[in-house]
Formats: structure tokens, sequence, C-alpha cells
């Protein structure tokens, strides 16, 4: 029924109107949810990385180990994360359609809310979280997916893990005592960097985070390489090595920034 | 990763993947319809008003033959998931409504509606969930008939019709009036309406052309 007269424009538009305000409003609620799950996961991430590489090891007691340590504290923080910024976007993505609609508006902060969840989850468990795990921690208490979890959101926040994780290896490498586990993350690391090169064709912008991994395996390799060279040349004792390696750490440019605290996120921020 | 874990993603992945190529054809047919037409729509510029509906009938066949390629996507989308394809053909709704719309003007100087933009591609209620015609793209098509219509504005002095520009002068202010009342986020849906205000100036000068040269129909429908 073709719109016959000013009059029913009117009447047509404003309908319109209503339902694009309606879904603006609901967008903007959306957007300031994911703001908010990619600030304290953020933090979590910073706690972790804090505690696990902490060089004063008198403040952690002896039968826990930092690892055991930061994941416990994390594990709370993370579930008040879920509890006050995941559990209400229910509220607004009532259907999986909801979800679809407005998935470019949740993705940050969840991408972020898995990097997170999955760093806390390597330090407990010494292994990659599944899928199913993941979705789990975006399940309510009954059982009812609060929003679905497509593998290729669930790849691009291990991607950002891989390279949380090879922060904080390039960080213990160079610290006494770290460096044995620091091996076994890089090694872990390199591990997911292959299996997660098979999906680079099917999911948008991994390639891009791929590259940064890359980036911090070669650089951990360079690392490997000083320490194996040196203790061979000079069979020194294992503090004139942590100095050494500390050294040739420095001289590598240009000194580590947290990417994503000055890039990610900047996309969405803007808008 | 688990190799079991990593079989179950690459197989979903490689799933999706496949649905995209599938979608991506379908999507080139509608848009091997919509291009055709567009083409055609293009001689309205320098077609006398007598053969106009010679001109119009031309485009009714091709217009039948994107109903198949939406029925293809209807049947391909898995429920629920309009919003996460609709990138892959939504260009091509949007031109196909600007086709339908400026066909219907050019027949009764009205305004084609959503509905009928559904209708026209065969669309069922049911489907609503994988595939429809949202309002932002029926919105962007409306655009294009009024950037066309201001053009035609000018060329149908040309041609020697001096009633045509009143007529769509009427037509777009009252769009003009629509847009006007919807509040718009910053995205080239609005840029595009921000445009509009051009278009609407340039048929209001050709409209005072003829005005001033006492060129056009009686007084009382010149002033709105």
């Amino acid at each position: 029924m073709v719109i016959e007269s000013r009059e029913d424009i009117v009447r047509v538009f404003d309908v319109f109107r209503a339902g694009i305000d309606e879904r603006n409003d609901r967008r903007e609620r959306i957007i300031k949810l994911s703001r908010e799950i990619t600030i304290q996961s953020k933090r979590v991430i910073f706690l972790i990385h804090r505690t696990v590489t902490d060089d004063n090891q008198s403040t952690i007691s002896p039968d826990e180990t930092p690892y055991q340590k930061a994941a416990k504290t994390a594990h709370g923080k993370l579930l008040h994360i879920k509890k006050s910024f995941i559990l209400p976007l229910k509220a607004e993505l009532i259907s999986e359609a909801d979800y679809w609609e407005n998935q470019r508006s949740v993705t940050p902060g969840i991408q972020e809310f898995i990097e997170a969840v999955s760093y806390y989850h390597y330090f407990e468990t010494d292994r990659l979280i599944t899928h199913h795990e993941m979705e789990g921690w975006l399940t309510d208490e009954s059982g009812n997916p609060i929003l679905p979890l497509p593998y290729s959101e669930f790849l691009l926040g291990l991607s950002d893990l891989t390279g949380e994780l090879m922060r904080f290896a390039i960080t213990a490498i160079a610290r006494g005592g770290g460096r044995a586990k620091s091996e076994s993350v890089s090694e872990f690391v390199r591990r997911c960097n292959s299996d997660f090169e098979r999906f680079t064709p099917f999911v948008r912008d991994l390639w891009k985070k791929q590259q940064v991994t890359r980036q911090s395996v070669l650089k951990i390799e360079q690392a490997n390489y000083t320490v194996r060279l040196r203790s061979a040349e000079f069979q020194s004792d294992p503090q004139d090595i942590d100095r050494l390696v500390q050294r040739t750490m420095l001289q590598q440019e240009p000194p580590y920034h947290r990417r994503d605290l000055d890039t990610e996120g900047d996309d969405y921020m803007n808008t | 990763m688990d190799p079991n874990e990593l079989e179950k993603i690459t197989t979903a992945l490689e799933q999706e993947s496949t649905l995209r190529e599938k979608l991506r054809d379908a999507s080139s047919d509608l848009e091997k319809g919509t291009r055709v037409m567009m083409a055609a729509l293009m001689a309205i510029h320098s077609t006398p008003k007598t053969e106009m509906p010679a001109l119009l009938e031309t485009i009714v066949p091709v217009r039948e033959t994107c109903k198949a390629p939406m029925a293809v996507i209807a049947e391909l989308v898995p429920p629920n998931q309009y919003w996460r394809w609709k990138d892959i053909y939504g260009r091509h709704v949007q031109n196909f409504v600007f086709v339908v719309a400026l066909c219907e003007y050019l027949s009764s100087h009205k305004l084609s509606s959503l509905q009928d933009i559904s209708d026209a591609l065969d669309l069922k209620s049911e489907w609503h969930d994988r595939v429809h015609v949202q309002v932002e793209d029926y919105l962007h098509g409306v655009v294009s008939v009024v950037n066309e219509l201001s053009r035609l504005a000018v060329n149908s002095v040309t041609m020697g019709d001096f009633e045509e520009p009143f007529k769509i002068h009427t037509f777009v202010s009252d769009v003009f009036t629509g847009f006007s009342m919807l509040n718009l986020k910053n995205d080239t849906l609005r840029k595009r309406f921000d445009g509009l205000k051009y278009d609407l100036k340039k048929i209001e000068e050709v409209v005072y052309d003829l005005s001033v040269r006492k060129l056009g129909p009686s007084k009382s429908a010149v002033l709105p």
C-alpha cells in the first residue's frame, strides 16, 4: 500500500522514529556495559600480571605460588565482572537476534573478558580454556546463556591472551627464578600461535593479532638464545645470566609498551 | 589446543565460510537484477512523459528475478541471524528499494511503503528473523530516489515538461518532512539525509525559474 499523502508520510516516519530511537538507546546502554567490561577486565589482567611478576617474593606465603595467588584473586574479580556487567546484558539482548544486531557494540568488552578469563584460567590450570568452559562464564545462574559465543569471537579473545602471556614470559625470563615458567609459557604460546594459524582465513583480523604474537615469540626466542649462548660460553652462575638477559632485553627496542592500552578499543570509544 | 577442540572449531568455521560463499552468490544474483534495472532507469532523463509507461514496463520482468535470490537467502540464513549476514546483500536491497520507489513515483507520484518493497521481493513475514527489508535500507533507497528526482526536475524542463518539477517538489518536500522527524545517529544515512536539502534546493530553483516565467501549472498548485 503506497503512502498517499504528507499526513501518511508523517505517520509512517513517526513509527520509524520510535523504532530507530529505541534501537539507538539500547545500543548506547550496551556500549556502556561493554566499555565497563573492558575496563574491569583490563584491571584483572594487570592484577594477574603484577602478582605473577612480583619481585618481592616475601609477600607470598610459602605454600602458595604467585601463580596460584594470582588465580585466586583474579577469580573473585572475574565473577564480579560477570555479575555486575555481563549479566545485565541479558536484559538488552533478549533473543539471539538482538545479539547479532548489537554484536559490534558488545564485542570489545566480551573479547577483553575472554582474554582476562583465559589468562586467569591458564595460571589456574596450566592449559588453554576450551570454548565450552568459556561459555560457562557467559551463562546465568540457571544455566541459560547470557549471550552466544561465536568461535570467531572466542578465538579473537584467545589471540589477545597469547600476547598477554608473552608479555609475562618476557618479564619473567629477565627475572631470577622465572626462567622455567617463562620457557613453558613461551612453548605454550608457540603452540597456540601455530594452532590459530589455520583459523586466520575464517576470522576477520585474526591475522593481525597473529602477527603481534609472532613478534613476541621472536623476542623471547632471542632471549633464550642469549641465555643459552652465554651460559655455554662462561659457565657462569645463574645470577650473572639474569643480569645479562636483563641487559639484552633492555637493549631491544622499543621499550615494551602495553599495546592494548594504547590502541585497543579506540575504534568504539570514539563512536 | 586440544585436537578435538581444534577439529570442532575448524569444522564450524568451514561451515560458516561455505554459508558465506553461498550467500555471496545469491547476493550477486540480486545485484545483477538491480544493476540492470538501474541502468534502464537512467533513461528517464531523456524519456518523454508519453513513453514513460513503456519504459517502466521493461523493468517489471527484471524486478521479478530479484525474488528468487531473496528466497535463497531466507533458506540459507540460520534462524535469528538476519543481522549477522545482512551486510553481504544489504546494499543491493537498498538499490532495489530505489528502483521500486522510483518506478512508483514515476507512475503514481506516490511513495512506496516498506511493505510495498517487501511485497515486491515476495518476502514472507515468517522469514523476518532471517531476512527482511530493514528500515535503514528502505530509507537509503528513498534518499537515492530524491537524488534522482532533483536531476529529473532539471531534465523534464529540458524535455518541455513544465509540470513535473512541481510534482517532484511536492513529493520531495513531503519526504523531507518525514526525514526531518528522525533522530539519526552519525552514520552514512545521516550524511545522506544532510545532503537532501541540496536536492530540495535545486528543485526549488527549477520551480522558481518556471514560476517567474509563469510556465508552471496554475498558481494554487505552486504554493504548498
